[in-house]
């Protein structure tokens, strides 16, 4: 769930221009957390003065092996910062509820659904995400497989797939179909690829761990 | 409309093929069709390459958020933007809904919208969009079908909360029933569903001058141009829409809805790129649904088991003052039938097509009401069921499906209504069978050969999610000789010839004859460079495995490349438009299910289903099987889970989300076996679509399974467990007859 990051009782603080509002939000960050400031993040609880926000921090985030460096609201989602911020489309917003499955990414080796995950909490973790699976033109076994399968209609849901299919690999290298149910059941394809998607999961062969 | 021609009839055969039609026939032996071809933007898609609508992000773009009724009826009586204007990082802000007093003022559902901002974040047009002031006169509204039809409703719509149709009539229903020896009587029906697309609605506007390029999610480029050309009164010259990508639409993005409209106008206020996807809530509230259907069913059946008469009063909601038409009775030979249809209008967002419109709820109605009669004889459902079939033809083969399909299923396994296993779990066989129109249209394509031996075809049409793309290579290939892989497919633009929208599974049948023509044509001009190099005439050559050369004799030719070299400084290029005698309409299908019924818990688990189906000439097999696969587990979901829960006090949707609007996940995915048909007759038939049939039956089919598990008959739909345990209470207490 995105915060709000004001008070909405007294919306009439709000300065008037963007320029100076994120000027006084990033002041606002420096000041310990007082009643009223809803929505605060707070990035690390045993110190009083790690409070941040509203308005823009900068945030850097290990993403695929390489640093992005964004300047964003402590509020934003890993999948908004990245989809938003960063031109990192691959994964995809479906429910933006943590049901569908559809911004499922890696971070340090388990799947999170990155659209209920907040950026800034995951500073110094690797993320992994669709975008990166691939080297070069050389297809990720996974979505290789997913290819040779036809394990995909639409597609949308496919970025998310291929990433809990991809962790599950990496944790049951020949996955049983019951492991595949157990791995993939927190993702939904609405045009019904399911058939294939299980053929595919279960054909990978050759993923080290991870 | 109920009563006019049904969505998804076979449409009446074409007067006959055209020239070009006899011209390009398909090939008897083909080569490149009908076998199984990997989706050319699969690694596109399962690398996140692939640019949908929703991930384009264009220099400067900001987002915009739509301002909702939360009323399901209500008067707009004013709109404040001006604190909105205020919010950080705002850069537009409108007013959708104009306030007043009159009919034009009124929102008539939850979702409507009224306002919209854009600012240079998500998040800020949130929070923007909850500072627009709007105030409300609410009014009385009705949130069912029941509520909507009492006496004493409110009268929310215009000229009455209900359309009465035409009545269809055949015959003396008095004789009718005086020829049964059994009459069911009984009251059946199904609920509304929401297309639920993974990819949200919504679009990207970008204007330079007085000219708009739009990112849409849509099922139809062109179809969007003019929507938007007519919605914002700009020519559709200074419009271009593109799909490259889209996320699913099952119907329910053949328009740009006011989303759009929003989108461009926020876009044209703000002077910078607006993209505007809707959140899933939105979603659910106003981008379409499949109406529900209600029937009141009279229906006699002889002694020996010919049906002889079906009286039907049926009615159904699309929402606010949207029709809910399906076709009764489904399939089967009513000698003698009346039937009248009622549109009830409900303060609920408007239906849209929605994949097999009408055809999963009339075949529903119908089915079940096929083996409660089927009881009352004694017959075997199948047997039932061919005993009452229309005439066989190639898009009516439902009896030899039928035979086919219960030997593969096991059919003769079967038990009576009611498994006698003792235990909890009951396992129960259901069959249905279904038809759909299909076949082609509008389509055009344009080819173009150029002198370094490169292809590339155009056609303005979409890809949904059926394989489009690699279709168009594939039907390109076959023309020309060559491999999938030597063909460029463009697609999903209004920059290449006009396609219509892909709905009604016309996608594959509209634009196959005309990529055959364009390409048929495009390899005659190559001919006519070729043949006086090889002393032949043109009609004395062919294009095979790569070369051109002399029918009869391969080895008198030349390769491709050096052919495409006599192009010199030209480029070949044809146009082809759809003609008669390349696709037909209609297709036919039956289905089988097994399923374990756990009658202490109600839980309904689907085992296996399997399905006869025809398509006429298949272009891809890979790919028509996976649609197949698709439309099973989508009937799966509107059978078991699905379900569009309105509040009946306050109108509103409780389940607008996918936490509690439940959708079918790995866990319950029965085994699927498909028995597509390929035979000459139906490859002599052309092109004719298969995205929706298979969605048809898979829930009446588990109805009936569930049926012959329990013993108890649901005759309403979802089969959410609390009406199965009903259901077997009920006919634990003596039964419905």
């Amino acid at each position: 769930m995105a915060q709000r990051n004001k008070d909405p009782e007294k919306p009439e603080q709000i300065d008037r221009s963007r320029r100076n509002f994120l000027k006084t939000a990033g002041a606002v960050s420096t000041v310990p957390l007082v009643a009223g400031i809803a929505g605060a993040a707070v990035v690390d609880a045993q110190s009083a003065a790690a409070v941040v926000g509203p308005g823009n921090v900068p945030v850097q985030l290990m993403v695929n092996g390489k640093r992005v460096n964004l300047n964003i609201e402590p509020r934003m989602t890993l999948l908004n910062a990245l989809r938003n911020k960063a031109d990192l489309t691959g994964n995809k917003r479906g429910c933006d509820r943590g049901v569908c499955g559809a911004c499922t990414m890696i971070i340090d080796g388990r799947t999170a659904y990155s659209c209920s995950t907040l950026a800034i909490e995951v500073q110094g973790k690797q993320i992994r995400t669709v975008d990166g699976l691939a080297n070069g033109n050389t297809l990720h076994p996974v979505q290789q497989a997913f290819c040779d399968r036809d394990a995909l209609m639409c597609g949308f849901c496919t970025p998310g797939f291929v990433m809990a299919t991809v962790a599950l690999i990496e944790k049951h290298p020949n996955p049983t179909p019951a492991q595949v149910k157990a791995g993939l059941d927190g993702n939904i394809c609405r045009c019904g690829t399911f058939t294939r998607i299980m053929e595919a999961a279960t054909s990978v062969k050759g993923v080290a761990r991870g | 409309m109920a009563n006019a021609q049904q969505p998804g009839a076979p449409q009446p055969a074409p007067s006959g093929p055209t020239a070009n039609a006899k011209k390009y026939a398909w090939p008897e032996k083909p080569v490149v069709l009908s076998t199984r071809v990997k989706r050319l933007d699969g690694p596109d898609k399962v690398s996140g390459r692939a640019k949908y609508s929703f991930d384009i992000n264009r220099p400067g773009m900001i987002f915009g958020k739509v301002v909702r009724s939360p009323h399901p009826h209500a008067r707009v009586t004013a709109v404040d933007l001006s604190e909105a204007r205020r919010a950080p990082g705002v850069r537009a802000a409108l007013v959708w809904k104009e306030p007043g007093t009159g009919a034009t003022s009124e929102v008539r559902y939850q979702g409507e919208p009224v306002a919209a901002v854009a600012a240079d974040t998500e998040e800020q047009a949130i929070d923007a969009a909850r500072l627009v002031k709007v105030t409300y006169d609410v009014l009385p509204h009705v949130a069912s079908e029941a509520q909507s039809m009492a006496s004493d409703a409110p009268v929310v719509f215009q000229g009455g909360n209900t359309r009465k149709g035409m009545a269809q009539e055949a015959g003396d229903l008095e004789v009718g029933f005086k020829q049964a020896a059994h009459i069911v009587e009984q009251t059946y029906s199904t609920h509304v569903i929401t297309h639920v697309c993974m990819e949200s609605h919504g679009c990207v506007c970008e204007w330079e001058g007085d000219k708009l390029t739009a990112w849409v999610s849509t099922q139809g480029v062109h179809a969007s141009r003019q929507q938007l050309a007519d919605g914002l009164k700009i020519p559709q010259a200074n419009i271009r829409v593109i799909t490259q990508y889209m996320g699913g639409g099952f119907g329910s993005k053949t328009n740009v809805g006011a989303e759009g409209l929003i989108c461009a106008r926020l876009a044209e206020q703000a002077k910078v790129p607006v993209k505007l996807f809707l959140d899933r809530k939105e979603e659910h509230l106003d981008t379409g649904n499949r109406p529900s259907a209600f029937a009141k069913i009279r229906a006699g059946v002889s002694a020996d088991g010919k049906l002889t008469a079906f009286d039907g009063q049926s009615w159904g909601t699309g929402g606010a003052g949207a029709a809910a038409g399906f076709p009764l009775p489904y399939i089967y030979q009513f000698p003698i039938r009346r039937r009248v249809h009622t549109d009830v209008y409900v303060n609920a967002g408007q239906q849209r097509p929605m994949r097999a419109p009408g055809h999963p709820q009339g075949c529903f109605l119908t089915e079940i009401l096929m083996d409660e009669l089927a009881d009352r004889v004694r017959m075997d459902p199948v047997e039932f069921r061919i005993k009452n079939l229309p005439e066989a033809s190639p898009n009516a083969a439902w009896g030899d499906y039928f035979r086919q399909g219960a030997k593969a299923f096991g059919w003769d396994k079967r038990h009576p209504t009611g498994d006698p296993t003792p235990g909890p779990i009951k396992s129960g066989f259901g069959v249905s069978a279904h038809q759909w129109g299909g076949g082609g249209r509008a389509g055009r394509a344009h080819c173009e050969i150029t002198s370094d031996g490169g292809v590339v075809m155009r056609a303005g049409t979409q890809d949904i999610g059926t394989g489009t793309r690699t279709i168009v290579a594939m039907l390109t290939a076959e023309t020309l000789g060559l491999p999938v892989s030597a063909v460029k497919p463009e697609i999903g633009d209004t920059m290449y010839p006009a396609c219509g929208a892909s709905g009604g599974s016309t996608t594959a049948a509209s634009i196959s004859p005309a990529i055959r023509i364009a390409a048929g044509k495009a390899l005659d001009q190559l001919f006519e460079k070729v043949a006086p190099q090889l002393g032949v005439s043109a009609d004395m050559l062919v294009a095979d495995a790569g070369r051109i050369h002399v029918k009869g004799n391969a080895s008198k030719g030349m390769t491709w490349r050096d052919a495409c070299k006599l192009i010199g400084t030209d480029t070949i290029s044809t146009d082809g438009e759809w003609e008669a005698g390349l696709s037909s309409t209609g297709t036919s299908g039956v289905q089988f299910t097994e399923v374990d019924v756990d009658i202490e818990t109600g839980i309904v688990k689907v085992k296996r289903v399997l399905t006869v189906q025809d398509c006429g000439l298949i272009v891809d097999r890979l790919t028509a099987e996976s649609q197949i696969y698709g439309g099973i587990v989508g009937s799966l979901n509107f059978a078991l889970f699905e379900d569009r829960i309105l509040d009946r006090v306050t109108g509103q949707m409780v389940n607008p989300n996918m936490e509690s609007y439940l959708l079918a996940g790995m866990s319950d995915i029965p085994k699927i076996d498909i028995m597509l048909v390929d035979t000459p007759l139906q490859r002599s038939r052309g092109v004719i679509g298969i995205g929706e049939p298979p969605t048809v039956s898979t829930a009446s089919s588990i109805a009936n399974a569930v049926r012959n598990a329990t013993g108890a008959t649901v005759r309403s739909l979802p089969l959410h467990p609390h009406k199965i345990l009903a259901a077997i209470e009920e006919q634990k207490a003596g039964g419905t007859k």
